[in-house]
This record gives C-alpha cells, sequence and structure tokens, in this order.
C-alpha cells in the first residue's frame, strides 16, 4: 500500500532544512567521535602495554643505563617517556651539582615529563564526552521542529489522519534516533578511555618516584 | 623540533583515523540502503496483492449482482436495438441453467464477471424467452446426481420450462412490455436533464435501482449510468472494518467514457480523508475498464460521467 522504496532514507528525502542540518550535524559528530575513539583505543592500549613491559624490565635490571637504551624499543610508552626525560636531565647534569639540586632538577623533569604524558592521554577524549551529552538534545531538537512542521502540515490540510500524521512524525524521530546513535558509542567510549586513563596516570605517579630514586643511587 | 615532528605527526594520524570513520558511516548508510531496499524488493507484491479479507464480505457483491439484473431488465426500454439486452436475457436464462450444475462446481457461482463470460454457451442452449421460475424445489434433489445424468436432467428441466413458457407466454411477454412501456416514459420524462450536464442526475435511480443516484455533470442516459454503476459496484472492494471514522468519507469522482467504453480519465473532485477510500474508488474504476460502449445517443464523443463514493460503494 506504502510505496516506501528506501524506508527511513526515502523518508528523509521530504525532510525539512532543519532536520537535515540537525542530522548533518549529528553525522559530522559521529564520525569524529569514531575516529576520536579509534584513535585514542591504539594510543592508550599502546602506552598501557608498553609502559607495563618497560616496568618489568626496569626491576629486573635496576640499572638505568641498561634501562635508557631498552626504553628505546618502547617509545610509545607513557612511562618509558618519562624515566627518558629523567635520564636525559641526569645524564646532563653530570658530576657538578650537589645530591639535592641534582635530584631536585632530576624529579622536576620528571614531573614535567608526566605531565604533558598526561594532557596528550586525555586530549580530544573531552569531545567524546561533549558528544555524549548534547548529541541526544541535538537530535530531540530536530525531532521537536519536525513534529513541529508535522503540525503545521496537518492543520494545513485539514487532515488528521494516520496518513498525513505518521510520516512528519517518523521523519522527525529519525534525528533522536541518530542523536542516540551518535551519542552512545561516545558516552561508552569516554567511559573506557577515562578508566584506562586513570590507570596510566596512577603509574606515572607512583614510579616517578623510583625513577628518581634509580637514578641518584645508581650502583 | 622532535616535540613538531611528532605533532604532525599525530595529526596525520589522527587525520588518518578521520577518514577512516567517514568511509565507514558512509559504508554503513550505502549498507543500510542497500538492505532496506533488497527487504522492500523482497515484501514487494506477494500478499498485498491476495488480500481477501477485503474482498470477504461479498454481500455488497451479491447485492450488487441482484441489482445488475435489476439495470439489466431496464435496457430494452432506452436502447432495444442495442446487444446489452440480449446480454441480459441471456444471464436470464443461465440462471436458470446454472442452478443444477452449481452443486458439481460451487465455484463458479461466486464471481458475477465469469458469468458474463459464459453467457454466449448458455444463450445457444435456451435462445428463447423464459420467465423465472421457482425451479430450485424440484432441483435439490437432484443435485445428488452423477455427472453422467446431468446432461439427462438439463434435457428435462428444458423440456419443463419449454412447456411452462409455451404456457404462458402472453402474460410474460405482457409484463415484459408493461415495463418496459413504463421505463420508455420515464425516461423521455426525465431524459433531458442528461444533455444539459449540470443536473444532479437523480434520473438515474428511478431506472435502474443501483443507478448513478448523484451522479453529477451527467450527460449520458441514465441507463447507461446505472449499468456502469452496478459494473462498477461488482469491482467495488472495500472494508469498514478498516476505518476509525466514517465522518467525512465521501469521494466525488467524475470519469471520461470514450466511444469504445475506456476509461480515459478519473478526476477526484473531492478526496476522502483515508486514503484507503481513494485507492478502493480508484481500482474499482480501473478494474471496471472497460465499460460497455457508449449508447448510439451519445454520439461519437466520448462521455463524462459523475459518481459519489462512500465507504458503501456508489452512493444510492
Amino acid at each position: 500500500m506504502v510505496d516506501s522504496k528506501l524506508g527511513i532514507f526515502g523518508l528523509l528525502s521530504d525532510a525539512g532544512p532543519v532536520v537535515l542540518f540537525v542530522l548533518s550535524v549529528l553525522l559530522s559528530f559521529s564520525i569524529v567521535s569514531w575516529a576520536i575513539i579509534a584513535f585514542k583505543f591504539n594510543y592508550v592500549r599502546q602506552s598501557l602495554s608498553e609502559s607495563r613491559a618497560f616496568l618489568d624490565y626496569f626491576f629486573e635490571i635496576y640499572n638505568v643505563d641498561k634501562a635508557f637504551a631498552e626504553s628505546e624499543n618502547f617509545r610509545k610508552g607513557s612511562l618509558p617517556r618519562v624515566f627518558r626525560s629523567g635520564y636525559i636531565e641526569y645524564r646532563a647534569l653530570g658530576d657538578k651539582a650537589d645530591l639535592r639540586q641534582v635530584r631536585a632538577r632530576i624529579a622536576r623533569a620528571i614531573k614535567r615529563e608526566a605531565n604533558a604524558e598526561s594532557k596528550r592521554l586525555s586530549s580530544l577524549v573531552p569531545f567524546l564526552a561533549t558528544v555524549g551529552n548534547t548529541a541526544p538534545f541535538i537530535g530531540l531538537f530536530g525531532t521537536v521542529w519536525g513534529i513541529m512542521t508535522s503540525f503545521h502540515n496537518i492543520g494545513t490540510t485539514q487532515s488528521a489522519s494516520l496518513a498525513a500524521v505518521a510520516p512528519g512524525i517518523s521523519e522527525a524521530l529519525v534525528a533522536t534516533a541518530a542523536g542516540l546513535a551518535a551519542a552512545i558509542p561516545a558516552v561508552m567510549a569516554y567511559n573506557f578511555f577515562t578508566h584506562q586513563i586513570g590507570i596510566i596516570e596512577r603509574d606515572l605517579e607512583e614510579f616517578s618516584p623510583e625513577f628518581v630514586a634509580a637514578f641518584i643511587n645508581e650502583p | 623540533m622532535e616535540k613538531g615532528q611528532k605533532l604532525i605527526y599525530t595529526e596525520k594520524k589522527f587525520s588518518l583515523w578521520l577518514a577512516a570513520a567517514a568511509v565507514m558511516h558512509a559504508l554503513v548508510i550505502f549498507l543500510a540502503i542497500y538492505l532496506q531496499s533488497i527487504d522492500a524488493r523482497r515484501q514487494a507484491k506477494p500478499k498485498i496483492v491476495s488480500v481477501s479479507l477485503v474482498s470477504l464480505p461479498g454481500v455488497a457483491g451479491s447485492h450488487e449482482f441482484s441489482e445488475k439484473k435489476a439495470g439489466g431488465e431496464a435496457h430494452p426500454a432506452t436502447s432495444p436495438e442495442a446487444p446489452h439486452p440480449v446480454v441480459n436475457k441471456k444471464s436470464v436464462d443461465l440462471k436458470k441453467a446454472l442452478p443444477e450444475v452449481a452443486p458439481v462446481t460451487p465455484k463458479k457461482e461466486k464471481k458475477p464477471v465469469k458469468v458474463k463470460e459464459v453467457v454466449p454457451k448458455a444463450a445457444k442452449v435456451t435462445p428463447k424467452k423464459i420467465a423465472i421460475e421457482p425451479l430450485p424445489a424440484k432441483v435439490k434433489p437432484k443435485a445428488i446426481e452423477k455427472p453422467a445424468d446431468i446432461s439427462k436432467a438439463l434435457e428435462r428441466i428444458k423440456q419443463n420450462v419449454d412447456k411452462k413458457t409455451a404456457a404462458s407466454p402472453p402474460q410474460s411477454a405482457g409484463n415484459l412490455n408493461d415495463a418496459l412501456a413504463r421505463l420508455q416514459q420515464k425516461v423521455k420524462a426525465q431524459g433531458t436533464p442528461a444533455s444539459s450536464g449540470s443536473g444532479s442526475g437523480q434520473g438515474g435511480s428511478t431506472g435502474a435501482r443501483s443507478g448513478a443516484g448523484k451522479g453529477y455533470g451527467g450527460g449520458t442516459s441514465a441507463p447507461y449510468k446505472a449499468e456502469i454503476a452496478s459494473i462498477i459496484m461488482q469491482n467495488w472492494e472495500f472494508s469498514k472494518l478498516l476505518l476509525k471514522n466514517s465522518y467525512g468519507m465521501e469521494v466525488y469522482v467524475r470519469i471520461n467514457i470514450s466511444t469504445n467504453g475506456t476509461i480515459t480519465k478519473i478526476i477526484f473532485d473531492k478526496r476522502a480523508p483515508s486514503e484507503y477510500l481513494n485507492n478502493s474508488v480508484k481500482r474499482a474504476l480501473e478494474k471496471s475498464s472497460p465499460l460497455p460502449v457508449l449508447p448510439k445517443e451519445e454520439g461519437a464523443k466520448d462521455a463524462w460521467i459523475g459518481f459519489v463514493f462512500t465507504p458503501e460503494g456508489i452512493e444510492k
């Protein structure tokens, strides 16, 4: 009876400009979200696995020179990066400064690198939170606008039959569905990344003093 | 320098993922469209065509068939030379012949359209005019007979009918002639609005009970309207159960009939709020085409005829 060639997509061909704009915004949100998800997933996974491997190696040999040489193989890990920055500062000081000054400068260098690493890890992640929070509302806006238009059309045609009402509402609801489709993966990914980044940051906090001690007490 | 290079590398990597995400979205959308189109193709025709729920009620159909009979009797009044009266007489003969055959093949009785196709054969069997007699009482017990005996039974019934028609020809012929004369008078008395083309066409309903009672924009003779109305009603398929609200359910429609009886145009002057009703009207009209040839009095022109449809069919 109903000639619906392409179902929902067929409905969208009759959608108003506001609904189309909302849908295009949601589509771009979704594209960027998925790009961030894929990018961050790789980044965090590599950082976590290389940090663990480097820590194992570090506590196994407890030799800063060998550890530095090995850290070249873990360039994507957060802990190896922090260690490398501390080691470079340590070697730059040489034997000129006294012990307190050396400890303070190494600690400062390690902290700076840990901060930078923390920023790198959490960059782009807030966008996922933004999408997760706003996409359903943007979709809802599109739906409300579509239903407004639909009711206006009902008034114009002076017909309240299901055939006159249903397509407009169905078309409007697509915006809410698109908002949810963009928001759900973004929220899930945000929670996952927040948890993983939290683990790495705790590792950085815990092992930074260990690295400083290792440089000072170098055998 | 090293940090700057790292930043550029990171940006490049991210833009790569961005492109991948865009491609992925495009693929998902394309797949969704493709799957929906496949799904639509799969579900395209099968059960919508064979829905018999709409046509099941059937009460209207049988009613219309009887009405058509009434309309058929009215024909000779207006156009005795036209082929229709002969056809209708033959259909009466067939009616008479059918009760015996019906128990063997009951399906044949269901569709009035099929009756028309069979008519010529029946005409060959009984070419004479016959008054309808209460035969079924005699026929019922014979219905149990085997197919081999059917021809014998038919012969017997023919003989009976011949006797009866021979016994009372003046009365039946007189009745028929009286009815024809009355109809002719009525048509002549009300025949003028047909040529004006603007009247409400009430005259149609007197000539034939099923006629296009509220037909407007006429111009054709009332019996012809009645005939096509009954044909359209035979093809009328609509279930009122599917309507939630019957308020304002009227469709004003005009059809253009060419000289050979084909419906060339269907114009909706007023549509009903229900698309189902509108579609039913359109379907019934399309199914009814071609209609009987326009009467000769119409000349060589095509004709416009209007109808008002309600959920019950053509409004009387």
